[in-house]
């Protein structure tokens, strides 16, 4: 999966905006959106709320766990515990990522927000590649990683199955013994 | 004594914080552990100053201007006071000072330490500096003597040392206190006391007592105490006259004694119980603030106001030196205590007994409050500011103290002084509420909002840098933000969908203005500024739909137009307290008198302008709730009037029921904490919106971040709202009123949404319904009757239906009954309408006559115009359908029949109505209002509605109109005979279905050839024969001829029409 689908995937996120226009309602396959009363906030997907924010015809709302505060404490949560935190959203690097560089106006302390999710994600991919590490050399058999995102996942997705791929190959090769030789779809 | 605990109030983050006056009494100081100095206004004071003065403040004193403080950089630091300028650092410890104070004059501070050593320190000159140094432990607490000679210093190696300052030694130590390691784990502050003005004796808390040590001799003269002390006493301050010794106790208890007689005379709980630390006495005596551990600051009121004037002589040094056995063995001689406390008026000398100091209390007591209350009228629009309603009188409270104080029994016992002043016991006037701007923030604030309403918002800027406005639209289809200068200190502002309006008081120089941005004006002036008159000042303002209007001083009303020309004035009956317009409404709230006992009396003043100038509303009292103000003032989108008050109610017009007012909501039901409130800022009847932004700890929302707007439901407060009948009432009533509008928005001429209407009516008749099933099964059947009474006779059908399935034929007996006379009340009221209709065709066909005849030479020149052409049609169709339905729909046809034929024979499209028919044919769901000449579009679509609900429902044949020309129906009445000869078996509306379906299968250019046609016959007769005449063409005569002959035969069918209405009625009828 490539991140662009992820992030795809993330556009269907709600996020609050308040409109600058009066518009009924909109309906479309995925639900209805609206009716948009200009001041009134309102929660549409982030692919609309983009759109129209990029056209100035509303103000997004930051998502409540955007927020230094919370997002700092956090932080600290997910550096000091070993396991992994739940993700203050699904997608909230794709979110954070799409916000701030579309509606950063909108989003008080804007940059201290991207240092921050950027040091979440961090602490969870060293977490992730710390637990593949010792998942490979302990060499289970089976592991399970609890509150990890779409994105987080597919970061390490493709390099882990390919390693493990070939690892198991490297291995069959060295056992002759434990199969019938080696395998014949690689 | 009767002492008014304030609630209390968030001022620090959790930890040690202390509290003092300032010299004026005007402020109140805390210092926290979040190392800010707080200066309060009062208590109400949502907005304090702040002055950072560390990472942690742990003591602060403050005399003449200058503040001094404790802060975790070890240093103690003096701050001006009130700007909060940093002045230099006065002294430094190895670790953090644990308190400080000033001496009586102001010119020393000494400081106490964790590094063991007490300071006293110069103000003017830091580098004269006196250390006292032989304590063995942290100090806890210091203290001047009030004559300078002499500090005092506790300790937390368990000593209350008093120092000789000049000679830097000890003069004595009491071993009394627990010995502890740090300030942290003592159990009590242990702040230590010396009597102001005699410096008589020194208060230091033992544990759960006062101490009292007399100076010079220092022997321990007397303890104090209380048994609801159970928990060391943390603080002890004496009053500023000196005849009070206030303690607070680490269980939060406050108590005050009276010296001379040792007794209780007050005691007060903290609110939560937690651990109060620091206590301070108002200059004045009348009031003592604390704070506790949790950074609260809390008041309480109402104190004898003994204040020790100015110019009260000193008291001679050797006066006090008659010894205290004079105070406390000789009743009678209370000279010293006089001379003590020389004020005139200090009511000292006759506090011999408990009771006379109550009486006093009572006395005292009205002059403190009465002059609080100028004080609030100032600060009205805060939190609480109107409990002075509240305002404990002094006799009542007092029996209820004597419950408390049944211990103290020399106060109950003590005879009544015969002289009393008199005193007031009655009713206290409330100040009147100021006048504001609904939907804007408090004028004080520098950042505020001036307006907030559904077309935008108006930020005004009133800083150093910048006095500004911000106008910003919601839409921004209505207009682009805009930036404005305020050099003109504007206050109040409007703004609508056509303009910004704004104003100013009066200055010195300059008169109060008005200034009108109206950018929706089409030339190019798009501003105007008016002066009022000398001495008037704008108060209020409001813009309408097309109007302004300003509400000043001098209690006129003046009215202009929104291009700026003076219209109406008119005289207020009282001050003006807030306007909201709205269409053509003006709603105006204003003083009717005054109130008591903390109630406004507001009047209330509704106008209409508009074709038919009128005041709807005049002058009633406006109900709000008890002990409240106004808050705020508007109308719903639909054009309702409504108003919130301060305790959250939300009221709306009801004009269903006599223009009384309906509480619709209670946003204080939906705030989590006590402090939190909805600021509302507009309010949606469909759908029922009441949009309101979330505030927490205030009343207001700051500008920034900018707030967003939360929507609340309403509730009307009936009874039993948990139960399934409760809510579907609940329900019911709310729909009934929140559909009052429709009522109002089409009998004053506006379009209204029927499709909402006809939903609003289905959702009350199903309540209903299903109240009535819910009464059945609970066998009310009284009360299933009183609900069939509301139900309309279709649903009264349905009820008697479920009755007699239920088997309760008693009930359905009763329904029908109510059934047969819900059917002839229509029938009349059928009657009365038809009466209603022929005058209006009357009148109509005046008109038309008179327009015939005028129009008559034009009628030639224009009849070919073809751009005309369609229009018309839409005319004639209109009318047509008019009369048509008149004829058909509601009424007995005998008497209609020959009008119709008459009005079609004059029939003459008149251009007068073409704006009528096009807005009728427009559907606009908006909320926003359009005006419409009276009695158009309702009318008809209401009619034609019952006309289609008859046709179905009677399911007799009734004859298409001949006289219907669009083009379905000409082909039709051609068509209609072969219609029928294919399908005999066919009603009437399967004929008109079958021919549609067939006049859609025709080609396009056939359809087209039927268009020619129907224009044709918008024209009347002579125009036939005129087009007859001008134009050459064989087939056009062909079809006209044809035409004529439809018409004939149509005429013919028309004849039919009235025994078969007449039939289908009858047929209704059963």
């Amino acid at each position: 999966m490539d991140p662009s689908e992820v992030e795809f995937l993330a556009e269907k996120e709600l996020v609050k905006i308040i409109p600058n226009f009066n518009l009924d309602k909109l309906y479309l396959i995925g639900g209805d959106l609206g009716p948009f009363n200009p001041g009134l906030p309102l929660y549409v997907p982030v692919w609309l709320a983009l759109n129209l924010k990029q056209r100035q015809k509303c103000r997004v709302v930051p998502p409540d766990w955007m927020d230094v505060e919370k997002l700092e404490e956090m932080r600290e949560l997910e550096r000091n515990a070993a396991t992994f935190t739940p993700a203050p959203c699904p997608y909230y690097m794709e979110l954070t990522k799409l916000l701030l560089n579309h509606a950063s106006d909108n989003i008080p302390k804007a940059d201290e927000i991207r240092t921050l999710v950027k040091d979440i994600w961090d602490t969870r991919i060293a977490k992730l590649r710390l637990s593949a590490d010792s998942f490979i050399t302990q060499q289970e058999a089976h592991a399970k990683l609890d509150n990890l995102t779409l994105m987080e996942i597919n970061t390490i997705r493709g390099f882990l199955l390919e390693s493990l791929n070939c690892m198991y190959k490297l291995r069959s090769n060295l056992q002759p013994g434990s199969s019938k030789g080696p395998l014949a779809d690689y | 004594m009767p002492c008014e605990r304030k609630p209390m109030r968030y001022g620090h983050s959790e930890g040690h914080t202390e509290v003092c006056f300032d010299d004026t009494g005007k402020f109140i100081v805390t210092c926290g552990h979040d190392g800010d100095v707080r200066i309060w206004e009062n208590l109400d004071d949502d907005d304090p100053r702040f002055i950072t003065v560390g990472e942690k403040a742990y003591s602060l004193a403050l005399k003449n201007g200058k503040l001094v403080t404790a802060n975790s950089s070890n240093a103690v630091q003096i701050h001006t006071f009130p700007d909060g300028e940093p002045d230099g650092i006065l002294t430094r410890f190895t670790t953090n000072a644990t308190h400080v104070t000033f001496n009586t004059s102001g010119s020393k501070v000494a400081a106490g330490s964790s590094d063991f050593l007490v300071k006293v320190v110069e103000v003017s000159d830091s580098s004269q500096q006196k250390t006292l140094r032989g304590h063995e432990a942290p100090v806890l607490s210091v203290t001047f003597d009030p004559k300078g000679d002499f500090l005092a210093s506790a300790s937390c190696d368990g000593s209350v040392v008093v120092w000789n300052i000049e000679e830097q030694a000890q003069v004595i130590s009491w071993p009394v206190l627990q010995k502890t390691n740090d300030v942290s784990n003592a159990k009590s502050l242990c702040r230590l006391a010396w009597q102001p003005r005699t410096a008589k004796f020194l208060a230091v808390p033992v544990e759960t007592k006062v101490h009292l040590y007399e100076r010079e001799s220092w022997n321990h003269v007397t303890t104090l105490s209380d048994d609801l002390l159970n928990q060391p006493i943390n603080v002890a301050a004496w009053s500023p006259c000196g005849n009070f010794l206030a303690a607070a106790s680490v269980g939060g208890f406050i108590i005050v004694w009276d010296i001379e007689s040792k007794l209780c005379v007050e005691r007060q709980k903290h609110e939560k119980g937690f651990t109060v630390c620091g206590l301070a006495w108002h200059p004045s005596g009348s009031q003592i603030a604390y704070t506790d551990t949790e950074g609260c600051l809390g008041l309480l009121e109402g104190f004898r106001a003994s204040v020790p004037t100015t110019n009260t002589p000193k008291v001679p040094a050797g006066k006090p030196e008659r010894g205290y056995e004079d105070l406390f063995d000789d009743e009678d001689d209370d000279q010293v205590m006089d001379e003590g406390c020389s004020d005139a008026n200090s009511p000292a000398k006759k506090a011999a007994s408990g009771v006379q100091a109550d009486e006093e209390d009572d006395d005292d007591f009205v002059i403190p409050a009465t002059g609080r209350v100028k004080n609030r009228g100032a600060i009205l629009d805060d939190e609480n500011s109107l409990d002075s309603g509240s305002l404990k009188f002094g006799r009542p409270k007092f029996g209820d103290d004597n419950d408390d104080d049944a211990d103290s029994a020399v106060m109950t016992a003590g005879p009544l002084p015969a002289t009393l002043r008199p005193v007031y016991e009655g009713p206290q006037p409330t100040p009147p509420q100021k006048a504001f701007q609904p939907g804007s923030t408090p004028v004080h604030l520098t950042h505020r909002f001036m307006m907030w309403n559904s077309v935008g918002t108006v930020r005004g800027y009133n800083d150093e840098q910048d006095n500004a406005i911000d106008v910003e639209f919601h839409d921004t289809a209505v207009h682009h933000a805009m930036h404005l200068t305020n050099s003109l200190g504007h206050t109040m502002t409007d703004v609508s969908q056509e303009a910004v309006l704004l104003a100013c008081a009066s200055t010195n120089e300059l008169a109060s203005k008005i200034h009108c941005l109206h950018f929706s004006s089409w030339d190019t002036n798009k501003e105007w500024m008016v002066d009022l008159p000398q001495g008037e000042d704008a108060r209020a303002l409001c813009l309408g739909q097309g109007w302004a209007a300003v509400a000043t001083s001098t209690l006129i009303v003046r009215l202009f137009t929104i291009g700026g020309v003076q219209r109406e004035i008119f005289s207020l009956p009282g001050a003006v307290v807030c306007m909201a317009g709205h269409g053509e409404q003006l709603l105006i709230v204003y003083h009717r008198g005054t109130g008591f006992d903390g109630e406004q009396a507001l009047g209330v003043q509704l106008l209409q302008f508009g074709r038919k100038r009128r005041q709807i509303i005049n002058g009633e009292p406006l109900p709000i709730s008890q002990k409240s103000y106004l808050c705020w003032l508007g109308f719903t989108a639909e054009g309702t009037p409504c108003y919130v008050d301060s305790e959250g109610v939300v009221r709306m017009l009801n004009r269903s029921l006599g223009f009384t007012w309906t509480p619709v909501c209670n946003t204080r039901d939906t705030c989590k904490s006590k402090s939190d409130h909805y600021w509302v800022v507009g309010v949606h009847e469909n759908p029922q919106q009441l949009r309101c932004i979330p505030c927490k700890g205030s009343r207001y929302p700051p500008t920034l971040p900018r707030p967003a707007v939360a929507i609340l439901p309403f509730k009307l407060p009936l009874c039993q709202t948990t139960t399934e009948k409760g809510q579907m009432e609940e329900q019911f009533w709310r729909s009934v009123l929140f559909h009052n509008h429709y009522s109002f928005l089409s009998s004053s001429g506006y379009e209204v949404d029927e499709v909402g209407q006809s939903q609003s009516q289905k959702e009350q008749q199903e309540l209903l319904m299903k109240m009535f099933a819910l009464s059945c099964k609970l066998e009310r059947e009284f009360r299933c009757v009183e609900l069939a009474e509301l139900m309309t006779q279709n649903v009264v059908t349905l009820a008697i239906r479920y009755a007699s399935k239920s088997r309760r034929m008693a009930l359905a007996q009763r329904l029908s009954e109510i059934a047969l006379e819900k059917a002839s009340q229509i029938q009349e009221e059928e009657q009365e309408d038809v009466t209603e209709y022929s005058d209006i065709r009357q009148t109509l066909e005046d008109e038309r006559s008179q327009e015939l005849e005028e129009e008559e030479g034009e009628r030639e020149i224009e009849s070919e115009d073809g751009v005309e052409a369609p229009k018309r049609q839409l005319q004639l169709k209109f009318w047509m359908g008019c009369m048509q339905v008149l004829g058909s729909g509601k009424s007995s046809p005998v008497s209609c029949h020959p009008r119709v034929k008459n009005i079609l024979d004059h029939m003459t499209p008149s251009r007068k109505l073409a704006p009528l028919s096009a807005s009728a044919g427009k559907s606009n769901r908006s909320p926003v209002l359009k005006p419409l000449p009276p009695r158009a579009k309702g009318k008809t679509q209401e009619i034609l509605e019952a006309r289609d609900d008859q046709q179905k429902k009677a399911d007799a044949p009734t004859a298409p109109s001949p006289i219907c020309v669009s083009k379905p129906t000409l082909w039709l009445e051609e068509n209609r005979k072969n219609i029928t000869a294919d399908h005999p078996d066919l009603e009437e509306t399967d004929i008109i279905k079958e021919a549609m379906g067939l006049f859609r299968n025709l080609s396009a250019d056939e359809r087209l050839a039927w268009t020619e046609r129907a224009k044709g016959l918008t024209g009347d007769v002579k125009d036939l024969k005129k087009r007859k005449r001008t134009e050459a063409g064989g087939g056009i005569e062909n079809e006209i001829g044809q035409l004529e002959a439809n018409e004939n035969d149509a005429k013919k069918k028309k004849a039919m029409d009235p025994s078969s209405k007449l039939s289908a009625f009858a047929f209704h009828k059963d």
